[in-house]
């Protein structure tokens, strides 16, 4: 079985763009969270997205590449080669059949869809010939094999908000048992539309604590209200430690689990057994002791239903321990970015076992019984290993009873 | 009417593929081709012919977009198409 290691990392968030922004503004605490400006949100109850203000796509695309892109295959190139730059991997490393894509989203191309709808029912919006190529869910994980040359798998999946989180835990088992020797691996998602926007409140779980926006989403709070949507990229190069090692790249850390499970029993209400059982998988195939974790990402949405379910998956897998773990749900700053929130999650989890700081779960205002955990609550918080070495959990659940939760560690024995 | 009676043919065709291919109207001359000097590719050709549908009122067949190859043949392809229609 071969060792998997994280050599690269991309992100665009709605706190910023790239692993040193992003990781610095988690850890101050700063939400990315506004008032939605680019539609008309009058008929809307939530009128705030985490958007992502910061992402320059003339930094990558010439005028036509961006017409040829829906924003989500824009977020996911830009996160794609930031992460191969990162991890210095020039072409000869990537122009091959051995590199492949996995990516998880699950919008994909909406706005195309949208806009291509809006002209085919009622003549609002411009007709364009490209919308399938620019709409399809693939355009993403496609565009990126272009735009990097890769040319080994090439794998889109969509397992609503747990995607990022899939598209990495399968990306590592690729390499783990030999498939490819290099993966871009990781979620994007643009969701935030006037029509999707609509389409949440009908379901009722978007937050309407609109006043003021960076405030409105509460995980694990008893006031919360429901989770605030938004988009990103986040982006992973994996490759095994021996290639790592031999072309001397810093290796921010190893991924060494991965467990995905469905509940199969309602497409939308959690179930905490299905999630146990995905977390129980994931340290399983990580051959780690429950002691070893020594913190916990967690989905964290800030709904009334997530947080509980997931709060009790965790007291069924670790007993008393539960209490003693700390698990922050970065969603508190960044909202939900659905697809990409999974991929978000697990790069801020590798860089803070890299750091050994935990960012904190902000707007907690007040103690509800069913969310008894140490969510960090106070601001950051360093990350102390409770065995030899540092290992971690990035919890992700999804619509349709998704289930899937990474595991990292960064002991020092992988450091070149 | 609409402006493309006031404009020729060949400033509508221009004015459609500087804004498509993202180009200078300047730049385009009726032997101006456009794979070869504007980077154009099939799908670029699908989004012209879908503006100069549009545009013209006309609609084009399948098998002529691939005989688009510079301005002049696409401004005597409409022509053609809109005396079909006359």
């Amino acid at each position: 079985m071969r060792r998997v290691a994280v050599t690269g990392i991309g992100l665009i968030t709605p706190v910023g763009v790239g692993r040193e922004r992003v990781f610095q503004a988690l850890i101050e605490g700063r939400s990315g969270i506004s008032r939605i400006e680019g539609f008309d949100i009058s008929a809307l109850k939530t009128t705030m997205s985490g958007i992502c203000r910061d992402f320059r796509p003339e930094d990558f695309f010439d005028e036509r590449e961006k017409t040829r892109l829906d924003r989500v295959s824009q977020l996911a190139i830009a996160a794609a080669e930031s992460a191969a730059r990162d991890a210095r991997m020039d072409n000869g490393l990537l122009d091959n059949y051995d590199t492949g894509v996995i990516i998880g989203t699950g919008f994909g191309g909406q706005e195309s869809v949208e806009e291509y709808c809006g002209a085919y029912f009622n003549g609002h919006g411009r007709r364009t010939a490209i919308a399938i190529p620019k709409a399809m869910y693939n355009a993403a994980s496609s565009n990126i094999a272009i735009r990097l040359k890769t040319r080994g798998p090439n794998i889109t999946l969509s397992t609503a908000c747990s995607s990022g989180a899939n598209a990495i835990g399968q990306a590592f088992h690729m390499i783990r048992y030999g498939q490819t020797e290099r993966m871009i691996a990781g979620g994007a998602d643009a969701p935030v539309t006037p029509v999707v926007m609509d389409a949440w409140k009908d379901m009722r779980v978007l937050s309407t604590k609109n006043d003021p926006p960076e405030r409105a989403c509460k995980p694990f709070s008893a006031n919360r209200d429901g989770f605030v949507l938004s988009e990103g990229a986040g982006i992973v190069v994996l490759e095994t430690i021996e290639s790592a090692r031999e072309r001397g790249a810093h290796i921010y850390a190893e991924i060494i689990g991965y467990g995905a499970t469905a509940d199969a029993s309602h497409i939308t209400f959690p179930d905490s057994e299905g999630e146990a059982h995905a977390i129980l998988r994931a340290l399983r195939d990580a051959a780690v002791q429950p002691e070893e974790i020594a913190y916990v990402n967690a989905h964290g949405t800030a709904t009334k239903l997530n947080d509980i379910s997931e709060t009790e998956a965790l007291k069924k897998v670790f007993g008393s321990r539960a209490r003693e773990i700390p698990v922050s749900s970065i969603k508190s700053m960044l909202g939900h970015s659905m697809g990409a929130s999974g991929a978000i999650e697990f790069i801020a989890t590798v860089l803070a076992i890299e750091s050994k700081k935990i960012p904190p779960t902000i707007n907690y205002e007040e103690a509800d019984p069913q969310c008894d955990l140490d969510y960090v609550t106070e601001g950051a918080r360093e990350l102390k290993a409770t065995a030899a070495r540092i290992a971690a959990l990035s919890n992700s659940f999804g619509f349709g009873g998704n289930n899937a939760v990474l595991v990292a560690t960064g002991s020092n024995d992988i450091t070149a | 009417m609409t402006r493309g009676a006031v404009q020729s043919v060949e400033d509508v065709v221009k004015n459609i593929i500087a804004a498509e291919l993202r180009v200078s109207r300047d730049q385009l001359n009726p032997e101006t081709h456009l794979m070869k000097d504007l980077g154009a590719d099939s799908l670029d050709a699908l989004n012209i012919a879908l503006r100069l549908e549009e545009a013209f009122r006309i609609k084009i067949p399948d098998d002529a977009i691939p005989k688009f190859l510079t301005i002049s043949d696409i401004v005597s392809g409409v022509n053609d198409h809109l005396s079909e229609r006359q």
